[in-house]
């Protein structure tokens, strides 16, 4: 009894999640921009996906802005977590309550509140300017995931380290960064998601004659829905099925294997 | 024994920059007039009719979203919490991948299903009933918001129920208690930092969106994040956008304020 | 005393590992019987059956007569105090005592005289409004049994209450303990992988292994008699050596004869292969050649009271014995080991697992 009921409301959260996506994937297939009936199978919209220029560069720009703010991010928040280490506790929670702002406030404000300080410093939006916010808004999210790696353990290997004579940088490189490894990774993936993902922000910071794909889909929205973009919805869920697929099983796989090894 | 505090440079100018300038600027020209002078009309702008009106309907949309995907998202993690070791890993994952598509594509897809020649009405037509006017209305932003932010209150919930020990669910009815009052004693007090974060992470999305309600609502829906977004965009008027911003804040920092004092244990349980 | 809980056939098994095999197990009213085995032996499984927290696949549970096997935790007149107390960290040491009540819709005044009463008892007066991850892990361990014994339990479960606290602690709870169930009078059923806790505290003792009762009894019995090689070896120390029965109430371990009191009247009869238990400080040490076999020391460790050495036997294998004397011997040292014939312990040798509880049972 207590069974069925959960089955059944996992099917139906299931189809609420899952239908409109289905959807929009049913549709890229079709051959008639209706978006009520299936009228035949076609890859047409993909053909139109991948002619349109604005689309593929959109594409373009999503990704190298993903790549940049998430490797500049992530290098920020490494160092920083390393220096807040050596700060007294109280200018650590002052840093850190200044960091938690962009991750609590509403992007909205975060997005207008940047977009002036570039106006009032004279900085002309474009590419440069999305790159700095996406950065900005990166980096707390590095920090949440390096710092808690960084604690009395590290700083006791550190010092075993340079018991054991290495030099501080070698020290470094060889017993911290190992440490902070993961936190490092996740850092850099979560922000390279954030960054993926955020339309406000960018649509407040862009400035005219530059898209990412968030500010794309808003703008063909707002003039009508091209099914080419049911194509470049079906291309995104399925890359990010593939991505997360492979991120949760392969280590599980590897996991397994090394047992088998051993 | 330490590595030197002066790693944090770079940390510490980005935080002025991107932080501290940013709100200097919107603060300062939340206080000022077109003509460059110290005023508080843009901030007392927000008691306008208009003004009100969106921010009375964001707040009452918002706090709709919020209640419904925590009366979906409970029972789900509570259901993802007892499910069997091997296949949590599965259910759960079946939950985050709609979360990594971009949100402005979800919200394109209910578009696509509401609409007037949409999805739904064909199906409605097909078995003999009339067309709906589903899209442009206040259910359709509230179903726009409940759909791409109900993942983010299920996987703060589930995360803290999750955790909680099965031996203080036993514990309960070792000690008499049937299934309602373990709930209402046990598990819902437990989760209570998961519902804190998860009610943060709906209510303040829903609150300042202009998105959801401008793709469902067919700029028919006005919440307070469309008339900002609207100074900024369409009207030009940054001062009045930004002394509107800075009392949507006020808002914020205040629901931020209440839900904190339910989670005495402040820590966030969204990773 | 008379018959308070009894299981009967009750099997359990988890995916594919049979937890419990066929047990029968009857404990008696104002009791304290102790559940003795290694981790995996099926001994929590059990205390979990009477808690109402697992479901025999086989088998009933009888409390007072009644068949209790489907009632649900909630509905049973017996409370658990948890392996790591599972107190509600979001409650007060008084709610967690007063929950119990609460539930059962006791009147305020009275709730608040038994939270009294049971914090006097535990010793920790005055704590009601103590956060509980204020308190250290002995006072959680005390907060947990006042939780439970607030609802007057006919039968109070523990499940290695003890396991997580330090030694001196330990001990300390283990007098602490006995204290309660006597001050109480009901029937408590202990869970430990510890031996000399099972020892020290209990009426009764049931060593389990591998989802079977090894061995009933009184902590005595246990010690002095076990039944099988696994009960030798499980409880303290001793040399397990296989032997043959040459004549009634003599015994022959490694080409040496040693008399013993066991024989033909309990069923050893001549020729039959048997396991042989003597404890080390059984053994006692003669001059060489004065008794039963002669040894040289090979090892020599002061354990406090007392030296703990190896003797390795002349005769036979040369098989190490293991010897506890107040006596210090060098190493190197030629001596003679004489064993009193009470102190030999005869047992059958095991056949098959199933066999042996078959065997046990009657």
């Amino acid at each position: 009894m207590k069974k069925a009921f959960s089955s059944i409301y996992m099917v139906i959260m299931m189809l609420f999640l899952y239908l409109p996506i289905v959807t929009l994937v049913v549709l890229s297939f079709n051959e008639s921009k209706s978006m009520a009936k299936f009228t035949r199978f076609s890859l047409k919209w993909y053909e139109e996906m991948l002619g349109s220029r604005m689309i593929m560069s959109a594409i373009k720009n999503t990704f190298t802005i993903a790549i940049l703010a998430a490797l500049i991010a992530t290098i920020i928040g490494t160092l920083a977590v390393i220096g807040l280490d050596a700060m007294t506790v109280r200018s650590q929670n002052i840093l850190l309550g200044f960091n938690n702002i962009p991750m609590l406030n509403a992007d909205i404000v975060t997005g207008i509140a940047l977009m002036l300080s570039f106006l009032l410093f004279g900085v002309s939006l474009g590419y440069k300017t999305i790159l700095f916010s996406h950065i900005t808004f990166c980096i707390p999210y590095v920090i949440l995931s390096v710092r808690p790696r960084m604690n009395k353990y590290t700083d006791t290997l550190f010092e075993a380290a340079l018991d054991l004579g290495a030099s501080r940088g070698y020290a470094f490189r060889k017993i911290i960064m190992p440490e902070l490894w993961p936190g490092i990774t996740s850092g850099f993936l979560l922000s390279f998601t954030m960054s993926v993902d955020d339309f406000i922000i960018t649509h407040f910071t862009r400035g005219a004659g530059i898209n990412t794909i968030s500010t794309l889909i808003y703008s063909q929205v707002k003039v009508g829905i091209r099914p080419s973009l049911f194509a470049l919805s079906t291309v995104i869920f399925a890359v990010a099925l593939i991505v997360l697929l492979v991120v949760n099983i392969l280590p599980g796989r590897r996991a397994k294997r090394a047992a088998l090894e051993v | 024994m330490k590595l030197g505090k002066r790693w944090s440079a770079p940390f510490i100018i980005m935080i002025i920059a991107g932080t501290v300038i940013p709100i200097c600027s919107i603060v300062y020209y939340g206080f000022t007039s077109r003509k460059g002078g110290f005023t508080l009309s843009n901030i007392t702008a927000m008691a306008e009719p208009e003004h009100l009106e969106a921010l009375g309907l964001a707040l009452l949309l918002a706090l709709i979203s919020t209640l419904v995907c925590l009366i979906l998202a409970f029972p789900m993690a509570m259901i993802l919490r007892e499910s069997k070791y091997g296949k949590q890993g599965f259910m759960v994952f079946v939950f985050i991948l709609p979360m990594w598509m971009n949100f402005l594509l979800r919200t394109m897809a209910w578009q696509v299903l509401l609409e007037r020649n949409g999805v739904i009405n064909s199906v409605l037509g097909a078995i003999g009933l009339p067309k709906q006017q589903l899209m442009n209305t206040p259910g359709a932003v509230v179903l726009g918001m409940v759909y791409d932010f109900l993942p983010f209150m299920i996987l703060p919930i589930y995360n803290v129920v999750s955790k909680i020990d099965n031996h203080l669910i036993e514990a309960a009815y070792d000690l008499g208690a049937d299934k309602a009052y373990v709930y209402r004693k046990v598990i819902i007090p437990l989760s209570v930092p998961g519902i804190v974060s998860g009610i943060t992470m709906v209510f303040i999305p829903g609150l300042t969106t202009f998105v959801i309600s401008n793709m469902l609502g067919g700029g028919k829906i006005n919440l307070i994040g469309n008339i900002i977004e609207q100074e900024f965009t369409v009207n030009s008027n940054w001062y009045l956008g930004s002394g509107l911003s800075l009392v949507m804040m006020i808002f914020i920092i205040i629901s931020m304020l209440l839900l904190a004092k339910f989670d005495k244990t402040g820590e966030s349980s969204f990773i | 005393m008379s018959e308070l809980i009894r299981l009967e056939n009750i099997s359990k098994s988890f995916e594919d590992t049979n937890v419990l095999n066929n047990i029968n197990l009857t404990i008696n009213e104002n009791e304290f019987v102790t559940l003795l085995g290694p981790s995996g032996c099926g001994k929590t499984t059990t205390l979990r059956i009477i808690g109402g927290f697992v479901q025999p696949d086989s088998g009933r549970v009888y409390f007072d007569g009644k068949d209790i096997t489907d009632l649900p935790p909630n509905k049973r007149n017996v409370n658990t105090v948890f392996q790591n107390y599972a107190l509600f960290p979001h409650m007060t040491v008084g709610e967690n005592i007063a929950f119990g009540l609460r539930v059962s819709g006791k009147p305020e005044q009275y709730i608040k005289d038994k939270i009294k009463y049971a914090l006097n008892l535990v010793n920790l007066n005055g704590f009601e409004n103590r956060r509980i991850d204020r308190m250290s892990g002995g006072q959680q361990q005390r907060i947990a049994m006042a939780r439970a014994i607030v609802n007057e339990p006919r039968v109070l479960l523990l499940d290695e209450p003890l396991g997580a606290l330090d030694l001196k602690l330990r001990q300390e709870m283990q007098y602490e303990l006995v204290r309660l169930k006597n001050e109480l009078g009901i029937t408590f059923i202990y869970v430990t992988h510890d031996q000399e806790e099972a020892l020290t505290m209990s009426d009764t003792v049931v060593v389990m292994n591998n989802g079977l009762i090894q061995q009933m009894g009184t902590p005595e019995e246990i010690y002095n008699e076990p039944e099988n090689a696994f009960v030798a070896d499980f409880i303290g120390d001793s040399n397990i050596l296989s032997g043959r029965m040459v004549r009634d109430k003599l015994v022959n371990i490694n080409g040496v004869d040693f008399p013993c009191i066991d024989g033909s009247d309990n069923g050893f009869l001549p020729g039959r292969e048997v396991d042989v238990v003597i404890r080390p400080e059984d053994i006692d040490i003669v001059p060489p050649g004065q008794g039963i076999l002669n040894g040289t020391i090979i090892s020599k460790l002061f354990i406090g009271v007392h030296y703990e050495m190896l003797v390795k036997s002349e005769t036979g294998s040369g098989f190490e014995w293991l010897l506890q004397n107040y006596d210090s011997y060098d190493v190197g040292e030629k001596i003679g080991m004489y064993v009193k014939p009470e102190n030999i312990q005869i047992m059958h040798k095991p056949k098959s697992e199933a066999e042996q509880a078959i065997e046990l049972d009657l």
